[in-house]
C-alpha cells in the first residue's frame, strides 16, 4: 500500500502485474510489457481454467468483447477512442489498459475548453529560453510527446471538450507518428518509438460540443462503452469499488447486502423512468451511470462514518441519494418526489425490511431540499 | 409468437444411472467396459456397431478425473460415465443412428458422405410423418422453405387455438435436405417420417393452456440472440413464418442456462451458434464419421443430463417423442422386412442417445401404444421462410444460418464431398448430379474409440484464408461506404489486421465470421450510424446475407396456383420479390375486367400491402375505368399459400368468410349488411346475396340494442340506392329489412329515448331510418299509427334527445315550427336552463339527419344561440359541436352551411341592414323568407318549386284529383293565393315525397332526349 490518495493502476497493482510479467509466455507486440492475452486477463480476471498458479481478480466490469476490441486497437496501427455516456468506467478501462501494457497510465492530457496545442504537443520553459536560448532542454514535452519517445500508451481524457483545432493536433501525431519542433534547428523531430498508442475518451453526452473531424475519427477505433443494466454485473462494480473507497478512506463500515439491493434496484426503477420520459424536463438530469451510485455510496458511507453512528443506515443512503440526483430545483426534486410516493412508498408497503425507512429518510430529504 | 416445438430434453440423472434396457451397463456397478450383450447377437458385425470393451478406457479415465477434481465417485462421475454409457449404447443399435444438429454444415457434410458410402435403402426421419407426401414438392422450391400443417376447423382441441399451424423449415445447410434429396432421387430408397404427426404435437400440450404455440416455447434463458445485437433484422423477412408453431430436428442446446453461460464464458464467445461453430463445427466439419457420430451423441447425451428441473414435463414428451419414434420405425420394419442394416434413422443428436425402454429394434422391445389422432382436418403445404425467419422462429443468434450456410457452401467448393440436390430444384449455384451407386454399400466395420482422440486433442489449428479475409475485408468496406460511412481501403487493412489480431486473443489462428464482424465493427462504426443499417448489419449482409426462400409454382396449393393463372393477362412477374405494379385499362381492354374482379377479392381476403389499389375503387355504384396496383405476391407468397388453406378457389373462402361472419355468435346487423355489400361487390351470386340479407333480417329483429343504428342506417340507404338503380324491384330480403327495420326501431324508441347508454345519435339514427323508409315501409304494409304511438311514448330527459324528440314530432306534423321556436325562445329566456342549451343545440343538429327540413330552423336556432347565449356558456360549447359534426354527422355539415348561406347576406355591406328573416321586423321581399303562414313552414311564392308546378301543372292537377282537392290553381300575385299559402305549405310540408317524388321524375323525363321517348 502506497501513502498516496490515489495509486494509479500500475502502482496498486504493481505486484500483480509483475507476476503476470513473469509467467506470460505469449507473443508481445513492440515493447508491450504483457502480452494480449494477458492484458485481458488482468483487466477480466482470472478464472480456473486459465491455468494460473494465483488469482487474478477483475477489475473492469463489462463485456468481454469491449476489451478484447480496446486491445487489438492498441495493437494496431489506430488510437482507440472510448466513448460512453459519463461514468461508464471508460477512464478506469483507459487506465488499466495503460498500466498493463506499459506500466504507465500517468501519461495523460485532460481536455478541457482551455487545452491548447501546446498541451498536447509540447511548450517552453521561458526562463530557460531566455537564459539559454530555445533546446530540447528548455523545451517542456507533453505528455503525448513523452509516450511518444518512450514507446508507450498517452492518454486524452475527454477528448471532445478541447476545441476542434487542437484535437486536430493528434492527426499528424497519429498518422506520422511525429511532432516536428521548427523553432529548433536541429534534432527538431521526435520520433514515436514503437509501442507508442493514444487512449482517448470521449463523453457521448458532449455530443456536438466539439465533433471530431472526420479525418481524426478516421484515426481512431470506437468502442462504445454501454450503461451497465445487468444488476449482478453492477453489483459487483459497486461493491468492487466501495471496497476500494473505504480502504483508501481508512473506514471499516459493512455494506449491508440489503441496502445495496435498494440502491440498484431504485436506481434501475429511475432508468426505467428516463427511459419513459417524454422530454429533458421528465428526466434526471444525472445520467444515472454506475459512478454516479458509487458516488451516492460513498456519500451515505462517509456521513454514516462521521455524523452517524458508524453503521450505514437505510435513511442515510435515501438523503445521499436524494442530495446526489437533485441538481435542478424543481425538476429533479419534482421527479424524485414522484418516485418515492409512487414507486418506494407501494414498496416499502409490499417489501417491508429496509425500505420503510428508506422511504422517511429519502421524504426528509426531500422536504429539507424543498 | 415465435417458439419451437423440438424437444430434447434432457435424462433425468437418477433415470439413467437405472436404466434397464438392453444395451446399458449400470454405472457404478457394471464391470466397465461391459455392454450387455443382447442388443445385437455376437458375430454379427453390423455396421457402426461398438464391440464390448470399446470405451472402457474413456470410461474409467473420465471416472479417475472425476474421482480426482470432485474428491470422489459422485455425481458428476456418474454422469460423465453415463454419457459414455449412452455413446456405448447408442452405437451399440442394429439400426444405425445417425445424430444430427439444427443447420450445421458439418452435419450435412458428414450425411453427404455416409450417404454415399452406406447407401441406405431405407431413412427414417426425425421429422411429422404426416409431412411426408410434401417432401416431394421440394423439388419445385428454392430454399429455405418451410413445410406447414394448418387446420382451422378444430375437433378435440379447444375452440380457442383455432388456427394450429406448424411450420418445419428445411434448408440446404442441414443434414436432414441430404437425406431428403438422396431418398427422393435415388430409385428404391423409401424415407419414412416418424415423428409424431401435427395432431400430436397439439395433443400433447396441455388442454387448459390458451396459447399452445407459447406453451411448446422454450424458456427465455435459452434464446440465443446476442444481448448487444440491436436486432436489426428487417421485420418483413424474419416474420415469414407468420405465428406458427416451429418444428426443428436436432436442435443442440443446453436447456440449463448457467450450463450454456458457463460454456459462453469459458469458450470466450457470445452466443451460442459461435460457441458451435468453434467447438464443434469446426472440428468436426473434416472430421472422420465415427468421430463425428459419437461426438454429436456425446453432446447430445450431455445436455440431456445437465437439465434444469422445471424442464421434466418438457423431457416427458421428448421421451414420449423417442417412444414414438422407435414404435413407428419397428412396425415399419416388420411390414416391410427391411434389412436393419440398410436403414439409416436420422434424429437430432438428443434423440440418439434415448434411455426410454422402447429404444432398439431387438426383438422383444415393447412397443408404445400411440393414440388416435383426432378428427382435426389437416391441410398441409409449402411455406417460403428464410434464414432470418429461422433464426427468429428458433431463437438464433442473427445472421447464424447464413454463416453456416456460408460455411456449407465454402465446405462444398473446397470439394472432397458431391452434396446431393433433388433434381429439376432451382439453384443458386449448378451443381453437378451426385453420381447414383457410384460406390458398393461400405462394408460395416466394427467401431473403434474415436472419443477419447477427439477429446484429449487440441482444436486443430487452420490456416489463416488469407484470400478470404482480404475479399471480406475489402467488401465490407464498398458495403459501408455504400451506406454513408466514410471507409477507406485504410479501413480494409486495419479490420484485416484487427480480424487476426482479435482472432489471436481469442486462441483461434483463422478468424472466424465472428471475428471479422468484430474488427469490421471496430474500425468502421464510429459515433453515429450514417444509414440506415450498422456495421453489424452490414456484416451479417456480406457473410451470406438472408436468404428467402420461394414455392415454385407446382408446389403451390390449387388457390394459389388459380390465381397465378387468372393474373397471367397482365403479364407482369408475379412470383418476383419484388413490388410489380399493374396498370388496367378496363375500357380499351374488357379482357382485363377479370383480373381487376380477382384482385379486389385479393385485396378484401389478403393483408394489407400485398394488393394494393393505387388508383380506382370499387364500392356500390362505382365502377372504374382504369386501375392502378401494386401486386406483393411473389413477397407475400405466405399469405397467398395460406389462403389456399380455406379453399379452392378466392371466390370460395371469400364465400366461406362472409358466411362465417354472419353466423357468428357475436354477428351483427350492420355486419350482415356488410357482408352482403362485399357480396355484391365481389361474387356474382343473387342467391347468396339473399341468404346473407335474409340472415341480417334475422339479426336485426333479434338485437336488443341500438348501438349499430347509424351503421345499419348508412348501410341499407347505400343498399337500397343501389337496388333501386339496378334492379325492377327490390329484393324480398330488402324489403323484409326496411318493415322489420321499422316495427324493430318503433319497438325500441321509447326505450332508447330515456336510456342513458343510447347516444343522440343512435336516436338520431333511428328516427332516420323511421322517417326515410317510411314510405317504403308503409307501401310494404307498415302502420304509421305504430311510429306515431312510439314518439308519442317518448318521454326524454336529456335535454338533446328532448330536441330530438321535438324534430321528430314536427315531422309528424304533431309540432309547428313556430311552437318550435317559442319553446327555445322560452329556454334562451330561463336562466336556469341556459347552460343546457347546447345540449338542445346538439339535439337539433342531430336531428338533421331524420328531419332535413329542419335545417332552416337550425340554422335559426343556432344563430339565435350566437346571438343570446352568454360567453361563458357559448364558448366552450362551440369546439364540441365542431367535433361532433365532423365525428358524427359529417355529411349534414354541408346542409347546414348550404342553409346557412341561404340565410345570411352575402356581402358585408348587406349585413348591416339585414334582417333575420324569422325576427319578427322582417318584412317585405328583402326578407328571404317572407311568410310563415300561420305557423307552418315558410313558403316562397317564387323560385324554382312554384315555377316547376306553374309550367307543368298536369301532375299537381292529378295529385289533387287523387286527392279530392279541387280548389283549383291561384296565380302568385293574387290575394287568394297568400291566404291558401299556408294549406299548401302545409301539404307540402306533410307530404313531401309526393312533390320530391315528382320532381325527380320530371327532372328524369326532362333529362332524356326527345328521339327516346
Amino acid at each position: 500500500m502506497t501513502d498516496v490518495l490515489r495509486a494509479p493502476a500500475e502502482v496498486k497493482y504493481a505486484e500483480e502485474l509483475d507476476w503476470l510479467e513473469s509467467v506470460d509466455d505469449g507473443p508481445k507486440p513492440f515493447s508491450w510489457r504483457l502480452s494480449p492475452r494477458m492484458v485481458r486477463l488482468f483487466v477480466l480476471g482470472s478464472e480456473r481454467a486459465d491455468g494460473l498458479d494465483r488469482e487474478i481478480p477483475q477489475k473492469w466490469f463489462g463485456d468481454r468483447s469491449f476489451v478484447e476490441r480496446s486491445i487489438v486497437t492498441l495493437a494496431s496501427d489506430r488510437g482507440l477512442l472510448l466513448i460512453g455516456d459519463p461514468g461508464t468506467g471508460k477512464s478506469w478501462l483507459a487506465e488499466l489498459l495503460a498500466a498493463a501494457i506499459c506500466r504507465n497510465s500517468t501519461l495523460v492530457v485532460q481536455g478541457t475548453a482551455g487545452t491548447t496545442e501546446d498541451h498536447i504537443k509540447y511548450s517552453w520553459n521561458v526562463s530557460m529560453v531566455i537564459a539559454k536560448g530555445q533546446s530540447r532542454q528548455s523545451m517542456i514535452p507533453s505528455p503525448i510527446m513523452t509516450a511518444m519517445e518512450q514507446g508507450v500508451v498517452g492518454r486524452f481524457e475527454e477528448l471532445t471538450r478541447s476545441t476542434s483545432d487542437v484535437q486536430d493536433a493528434l492527426i499528424s501525431i497519429l498518422s506520422e507518428k511525429y511532432v516536428s519542433i521548427p523553432e529548433l534547428d536541429d534534432d527538431n523531430i521526435v520520433f514515436a518509438q514503437p509501442g507508442f498508442s493514444i487512449i482517448a475518451t470521449a463523453n457521448s453526452r458532449d455530443r456536438g460540443v466539439n465533433d471530431l473531424s472526420s479525418a481524426l475519427k478516421r484515426r481512431f477505433n470506437f468502442v462504445r462503452i454501454p450503461v451497465v443494466t445487468n444488476k449482478r454485473s453492477e453489483a459487483e462494480i459497486v461493491r468492487f469499488r466501495t471496497t476500494e473507497l473505504l480502504r483508501r478512506h481508512r473506514i471499516e463500515l459493512e455494506v449491508p447486502p440489503t441496502l445495496l439491493d435498494i440502491l440498484l434496484q431504485s436506481f434501475a426503477d429511475l432508468r426505467a423512468a428516463a427511459a419513459a420520459a417524454g422530454s429533458d424536463d421528465e428526466k434526471l438530469e444525472s445520467a444515472l451511470s454506475t459512478a454516479e451510485q458509487i458516488g451516492v455510496l460513498e456519500d451515505a458511507i462517509l456521513h454514516s462514518q462521521f455524523f452517524g453512528d458508524r453503521t450505514l443506515r437505510a435513511a442515510t443512503l435515501a438523503g445521499s441519494l436524494v442530495g446526489s440526483l437533485a441538481r435542478r430545483a424543481p425538476e429533479d426534486l419534482a421527479i424524485l418526489n414522484k418516485y418515492w410516493h409512487g414507486v418506494v412508498e407501494p414498496r416499502s408497503k409490499a417489501d417491508g425490511g429496509s425500505w420503510p425507512e428508506f422511504l422517511e429518510g429519502g421524504r426528509e430529504a426531500i422536504a429539507t431540499l424543498s | 409468437m415465435s417458439t419451437e416445438v423440438d424437444a430434447s430434453g434432457v435424462e433425468a440423472p437418477d433415470r439413467s444411472a437405472g436404466i434397464s434396457a438392453p444395451g446399458t451397463s449400470v454405472p457404478g456397478t457394471s464391470v466397465p467396459g461391459t455392454s450387455v450383450p443382447g442388443t445385437f447377437a455376437p458375430g454379427i458385425s453390423a455396421p457402426g456397431i461398438s464391440a464390448p470393451g470399446t470405451f472402457a478406457p474413456l470410461r474409467e479415465q473420465l471416472r479417475s478425473a472425476a474421482t480426482t477434481f470432485a474428491g470422489g465417485p459422485d455425481a458428476v462421475a456418474e454422469i460423465l460415465t453415463g454419457i459414455v454409457d449412452d455413446v456405448d449404447r447408442a452405437l451399440g443399435e442394429d439400426l444405425e443412428i445417425f445424430p444430427v444438429c439444427h443447420h450445421s454444415p458439418a452435419a450435412a457434410l458428414a450425411m453427404a458422405r455416409r450417404l454415399r458410402e452406406k447407401q441406405p435403402a431405407v431413412i427414417y426421419l426425425e421429422l411429422c410423418e404426416d409431412l411426408r407426401p410434401l417432401l416431394e414438392e421440394l423439388r419445385n422450391c428454392r430454399l429455405p422453405v418451410a413445410v406447414q400443417a394448418f387446420a382451422s376447423e378444430l375437433d378435440g382441441f379447444p375452440a380457442a387455438w383455432a388456427p394450429l399451424n406448424i411450420v418445419a423449415p428445411i434448408s440446404e445447410a442441414s443434414a436432414e435436405y441430404q437425406a431428403i434429396a438422396y431418398a427422393l432421387d435415388t430409385p428404391g430408397v423409401e424415407l419414412v417420417l416418424v415423428d409424431r404427426s401435427a395432431d400430436h404435437v397439439f395433443q400433447w400440450t396441455p388442454t387448459e393452456s390458451s396459447d399452445p404455440a407459447a406453451d411448446a416455447g422454450p424458456e427465455s434463458a435459452d434464446t440465443d440472440a446476442a444481448p448487444d445485437d440491436p436486432g436489426g433484422q428487417p421485420a418483413e423477412e424474419a416474420a415469414l413464418h407468420g405465428e406458427a408453431v416451429g418444428i426443428g430436428m436436432g436442435d443442440l442446446r443446453p436447456r440449463f442456462a448457467e450450463l450454456r453461460s458457463y460454456l459462453l464464458h469459458h469458450g470466450k464467445v457470445r452466443h451460442w451458434s459461435e460457441w458451435w461453430d468453434q467447438y464443434v463445427e469446426q472440428p468436426l466439419a473434416d472430421a472422420d464419421y465415427d468421430t463425428y457420430r459419437q461426438v454429436m451423441v456425446l453432446i447430445g447425451s450431455l445436455f440431456r443430463r445437465l437439465r434444469p428441473p422445471a424442464d421434466s414435463g418438457r423431457d416427458d414428451r421428448d421421451e414420449d417423442r423417442e417412444r414414438y419414434m422407435w414404435t413407428r420405425m419397428r412396425q415399419h420394419m416388420a411390414a416391410s422386412g427391411v434389412d436393419r442394416s440398410r436403414c439409416l434413422y436420422v434424429c437430432g443428436a438428443f434423440h440418439a442417445a434415448s434411455p426410454v425402454e422402447e429404444f432398439g429394434t431387438a426383438p422383444g422391445t415393447p412397443d408404445w401404444e400411440i393414440s388416435p389422432r383426432t378428427g382435426t382436418r389437416w391441410l398441409y403445404g409449402l411455406i417460403p421462410s428464410s434464414h432470418s425467419a429461422i433464426e427468429r422462429q428458433f431463437d438464433l443468434a442473427p445472421g447464424s444460418v447464413s454463416i453456416a450456410q456460408a460455411g456449407w457452401a465454402k465446405a462444398v467448393g473446397r470439394g472432397g464431398v458431391t452434396p446431393y440436390q433433388l433434381v429439376g430444384q432451382p439453384a443458386g449455384r449448378k451443381r453437378g448430379r451426385a453420381k447414383k451407386q457410384a460406390a458398393a454399400p461400405a462394408a460395416p466395420a466394427p467401431v473403434a474409440d474415436r472419443l477419447s482422440g477427439f477429446l484429449s486433442r487440441p482444436p486443430v489449428l487452420d490456416e489463416v484464408d488469407e484470400a478470404e479475409l482480404l475479399a471480406w475485408c475489402v467488401d465490407i468496406v464498398r458495403l459501408a461506404r455504400r451506406n454513408g460511412y466514410l471507409a477507406s481501403t485504410a479501413d480494409a487493412i486495419a479490420i484485416f489486421e484487427t480480424s487476426i489480431l482479435l482472432a489471436g486473443i481469442r486462441n483461434r489462428a483463422r478468424p472466424t465470421p465472428y471475428d471479422f464482424s468484430d474488427a469490421a465493427v471496430t474500425c468502421i462504426e464510429k459515433d453515429v450510424v450514417p444509414g440506415r443499417r450498422d456495421v453489424r448489419r452490414l456484416c451479417d449482409i456480406l457473410l451470406g446475407g438472408d436468404r428467402i426462400g420461394q414455392v415454385g409454382y407446382d408446389a403451390l396449393p390449387p388457390l394459389a396456383r388459380d390465381v397465378f393463372d387468372r393474373l397471367a393477362p397482365l403479364g407482369l412477374a408475379l412470383e418476383a420479390r419484388t413490388i410489380q405494379r399493374a396498370l388496367l385499362d378496363l375500357t380499351a381492354h374488357p379482357e382485363q375486367v377479370p383480373c381487376s374482379d380477382l384482385l379486389w377479392v385479393l385485396h378484401r381476403l389478403l393483408p394489407d400491402g400485398v394488393v394494393r389499389p393505387i388508383m380506382g375503387e370499387r364500392r356500390l355504384g362505382e365502377r372504374s375505368i382504369q386501375e392502378s396496383w401494386d401486386l406483393g405476391l411473389g413477397r407475400h407468397q405466405r399469405a397467398v399459400i395460406e389462403l389456399g388453406y380455406e379453399g379452392i378457389t378466392v371466390e370460395q373462402v371469400l364465400e366461406k368468410r362472409l358466411r362465417r361472419s354472419v353466423w357468428a355468435p357475436d354477428a351483427t346487423a350492420a355486419g350482415a349488411l356488410a357482408a352482403v355489400e362485399d357480396a355484391i361487390l365481389f361474387l356474382p351470386s343473387r342467391r347468396f346475396v339473399d341468404e346473407l340479407g335474409g340472415r341480417a333480417v334475422d339479426l336485426l329483429s333479434a338485437e336488443r340494442t341500438v348501438d349499430d343504428a347509424p351503421e345499419v342506417l348508412r348501410r341499407i340507404r347505400r343498399l337500397l340506392a343501389h337496388y333501386r338503380n339496378t334492379e325492377p324491384e327490390l329484393p324480398a330480403w330488402c324489403q323484409s329489412f326496411v318493415t322489420t327495420g321499422y316495427a324493430h326501431y318503433c319497438t325500441l324508441l321509447p326505450t332508447a329515448f330515456v336510456d342513458d347508454e343510447t347516444g343522440v345519435r343512435q336516436v338520431g339514427a333511428m328516427l332516420g331510418f323511421l322517417f326515410s323508409m317510411e314510405s317504403l315501409a308503409l307501401s310494404l304494409g307498415c302502420d304509421r299509427a305504430q311510429l306515431e304511438l312510439a314518439v308519442r311514448q317518448s318521454h326524454p330527459e336529456a335535454p338533446a334527445k328532448v330536441a330530438l324528440l321535438w324534430a321528430a314530432q314536427s315531422q309528424l306534423g304533431l309540432l309547428s315550427v313556430a311552437q318550435l321556436r317559442s319553446r327555445c325562445a322560452e329556454l334562451l329566456t330561463n336562466p336556469l336552463v341556459v347552460p343546457a342549451f347546447p345540449h338542445y343545440l346538439s339535439g337539433f343538429v342531430q336531428a338533421l339527419e331524420p328531419v332535413p327540413s329542419l335545417a332552416p330552423f337550425v340554422v335559426e336556432v343556432i344563430s339565435e344561440a350566437f346571438a343570446r347565449l352568454p360567453d361563458p356558456v357559448l364558448l366552450p360549447w362551440l369546439p364540441k359541436l365542431i367535433t361532433t359534426l365532423r365525428e358524427q354527422a359529417p355529411e349534414l355539415v354541408p346542409l347546414l352551411v348550404r342553409e346557412a348561406g341561404r340565410t345570411f347576406p352575402a356581402g358585408l355591406a348587406a349585413l348591416d341592414a339585414w334582417v333575420p328573416p324569422w325576427s319578427p321586423d322582417a318584412t317585405g321581399p328583402a326578407s328571404a323568407v317572407p311568410d310563415a303562414g300561420a305557423g307552418g313552414l315558410p313558403v316562397s311564392a317564387s323560385g324554382p318549386l312554384v315555377g316547376l308546378l306553374r309550367d307543368h301543372p298536369a301532375t299537381c292537377d292529378a295529385v289533387a284529383e287523387l286527392l279530392g282537392c279541387d280548389t283549383g290553381w291561384q296565380s302568385a300575385g293574387s290575394p287568394a293565393a297568400g291566404a291558401r299559402s299556408s294549406e299548401a305549405a302545409l301539404l307540402l310540408h306533410t307530404h313531401p315525397m309526393t312533390a320530391s317524388a315528382v320532381a325527380d321524375l320530371l327532372a328524369d323525363l326532362l333529362a332524356e332526349p326527345a328521339g327516346s321517348r
